[in-house]
């Protein structure tokens, strides 16, 4: 019941900050120089082919008519049209949001593995070697920029190496891609039973994995090394010390108390990696949703760009309300 | 004199990595500003005859695929990638943390002030929701690429987070007794924010300030990199990457690795630097570092253990 309540004022404050959101990235693609309708029709269209284009999209309506046109159409669930695809933008971003999705998640998935697994052995000897290592590499993870690291991994193991596949795409040129269920092809080909696509979407996917999950596991890492440590210097573990409970167990009863703030970490970063994948997307060529965004401002093509942050501004929220509701599983102390 | 520098040099050798940070630091500024006068070639002129030299006597780190000296390239890369990260950098914070004081200083009580608190706060969580590139990129894109339009979007993207930090700073500094003795000796509320609160709420803004130069640089090489940042001839570390991409799987790997390195050492220097400020605004830390200096007194000069 409580955890109704909460979801409900949760609720509230979500639609004015979506409401917010399309407004401001509203006005600043609109902003952009460079009139769509010249664009479309290309450098030999008349002035009176391109006054009827502008016409027939809603370029002549002042801006704040614009802007209620969008947000009505928003409500049928029509996000406009991208004149570079020349298809709906949610078509677009229903092919290629869950793309970047599987790209994250399982990025995501590989900096937790890190960055947990280090931050529990260095608090568990804050003066041993692992302890030393994670500090290195937590200062320095932060510092790599992804893009360039990214090159240097496909420089290793596709150039020199010869291990990785061609960082063009999530699938070899020769496999067809599987009828889209999930869109997820990790998922899509193992339904379909492809072993060969479920093979080679898995092998696409290792070099932009791991720059994105050994760039970005270091807040984690941080997170969980100073939580833990700070949990094993408390009463109960002390207390558990001294009753001559065996190290592992202690651990272990820490971690569970350092999880709230470690599941928060990584609900923030799960919210910046869908638009903070852009650039390994870019550099793999991947197709994500944050890659045709970014040809969308590039090109004054306004659509893609508001679908993508309205989209990634509720995929943000989602997660925030999902760990909300692991908190109260966590802590049962919340839900009193 | 003698024993201050004694004293010093102990300092670096029991934390080696805060003297590493700064090492960097100073070594890409310096390199930075005497960059006319190391480089043996113009940074943007091309020598089309020899385009993708590998690294050799005549071209310390190659060239690149229209003939331009890497070397005289990266080295003077960092005077536009530091000073937008730096313009940026101090921008935001010097928006963020103001308006972050005014925030916290009357964000509780009743009436008008607090419900325009409120709504900036919101307005910061709206901003914060964004996707921090697409945004920067729409930023440049709508107000014209140019070097002082990435340093607007830096600041503007980073400005939330001064906010945040110098807010919940001053909500702890604002019940303090000097305040409240400010106040009562009849200083105006912004003699008191601008003489007392803030100067104390400073520490976390500066270990801050580092880190994101550092962040910065990447934003800017980034903006770049995708071709909406500082654009081509000119020396720059992202759009040198940029540019050596589709080399690099062909395997001439100089164009597009050696500035990227650079890049990443010198955002590490900073990240370096910001954790030492963090460490060293810490008044008890700080106390047991200079008892460990001194105690080390009699055998200087043998490196210490990085505890």
């Amino acid at each position: 019941m409580r955890i109704l309540a909460y979801l409900a004022k949760r609720l509230v404050f979500v639609i004015p900050q979506l409401l917010g959101i399309v407004l401001v990235s509203f006005l600043l693609v609109k902003s952009i120089p460079g009139d769509p309708a010249v664009l479309m029709l290309g450098p030999t269209a008349t002035k009176e082919a391109i006054a009827a284009l502008r016409q027939q999209l809603g370029l002549d309506q002042p801006l704040y008519i614009q802007f209620l046109i969008y947000v009505r159409n928003l409500m049928h669930g029509d996000l406009g049209t991208s004149w570079q695809t020349t298809r709906p933008v949610l078509d677009d971003l229903y092919q290629r949001f869950p793309a970047t999705i599987e790209l994250v998640t399982f990025s995501l998935l590989l900096a937790i593995i890190v960055g947990v697994t280090l931050g529990v052995l260095a608090a568990r000897n804050p003066r041993g070697w692992i302890a030393r290592v994670s500090d290195i590499y937590g200062l320095s993870a932060g510092a790599l920029p992804d893009f360039w690291f990214a090159l240097v991994l496909i420089f290793v193991f596709y150039t020199v190496l010869g291990w990785a596949p061609a960082p063009l795409g999530r699938l070899d040129v020769t496999i067809i891609p599987p009828s889209p269920m999930t869109g997820a092809l990790t998922i899509d080909t193992l339904l379909a039973g492809d072993w060969q696509g479920f093979h080679s979407a898995c092998a696409h996917l290792v070099l932009p994995v791991l720059t994105l999950g050994l760039v970005n596991a270091g807040p984690i890492l941080k997170m969980t090394q100073s939580t833990m440590e700070k949990m094993l210097e408390s009463d109960f573990s002390r207390y558990e010390v001294l009753c001559g409970v065996p190290q592992n167990l202690v651990v272990r009863h820490a971690l569970r108390n350092a999880l709230p703030s470690v599941v928060t970490i990584i609900s923030v970063l799960y919210g910046f990696l869908i638009g903070g994948a852009v650039l390994v997307e870019i550099v793999f060529a991947w197709g994500g949703a944050g890659q045709y965004a970014v040809q969308g401002v590039l090109n004054a093509d306004i659509y893609p760009v508001l679908g993508f942050v309205l989209f990634s501004a509720i995929f943000s929220l989602v997660v925030y309300i999902v760990v909300d509701l692991i908190y109260f599983l966590l802590d049962p102390r919340i839900s009193n | 004199m003698n024993s201050k520098l004694g004293l010093l040099i102990r300092l670096a050798l029991i934390r080696p990595r805060f003297t590493i940070g700064y090492l960097i630091v100073a070594s890409v500024l310096l390199v930075a500003i005497l960059a006319p006068i190391i480089a043996p070639y113009s940074p943007t002129e091309a020598d089309s005859q020899n385009f993708l030299q590998p690294p050799s006597a005549a071209h310390l780190f190659g060239t690149d695929n229209v003939g331009m000296d890497i070397f005289s390239r990266a080295i003077y890369a960092p005077r536009i990638d530091l000073t937008i990260a730096i313009l940026g950098t101090l921008l935001s914070s010097v928006i963020g943390s103001s308006i972050g004081a005014v925030v916290g200083f009357y964000g509780s009580g009743r009436g008008i002030r607090v419900w325009l608190s409120f709504a900036i706060m919101r307005a910061a969580d709206v901003l914060q929701a964004f996707p921090i590139f697409v945004f920067a990129i729409a930023l440049v894109a709508s107000l014209g690429q140019s070097i002082q339009t990435v340093v607007l979007a830096i600041a503007f993207v980073n400005a939330p987070i001064y906010l945040r930090l110098m807010r919940s700073q001053v909500l702890s500094i604002r019940s303090m007794r000097y305040v409240e003795a400010s106040q009562v000796n009849g200083l105006s509320d912004t003699r008191t924010i601008i003489r007392h609160v803030i100067p104390n709420a400073m520490a976390p803004v500066l270990a801050q300030l580092s880190i994101n130069i550092g962040w910065g640089i990447v934003l800017t090489a980034a903006l770049s990199f995708v071709g909406a940042g500082v654009r081509a001839p000119t020396p720059e570390w992202g759009s040198m990457i940029a540019m050596g991409f589709q080399n690099v799987v062909t395997g001439q790997w100089w164009p597009s690795m050696i500035p990227g390195a650079m890049l990443a050492i010198t955002v590490f220097g900073f990240s370096l630097v910001g954790a030492s400020i963090e460490f060293l605004v810490d008044p008890s830390k700080r106390r047991e570092l200079l008892s460990q200096a001194r105690e080390r007194r009699g055998h200087a000069g043998v490196p210490m253990e990085d505890a």
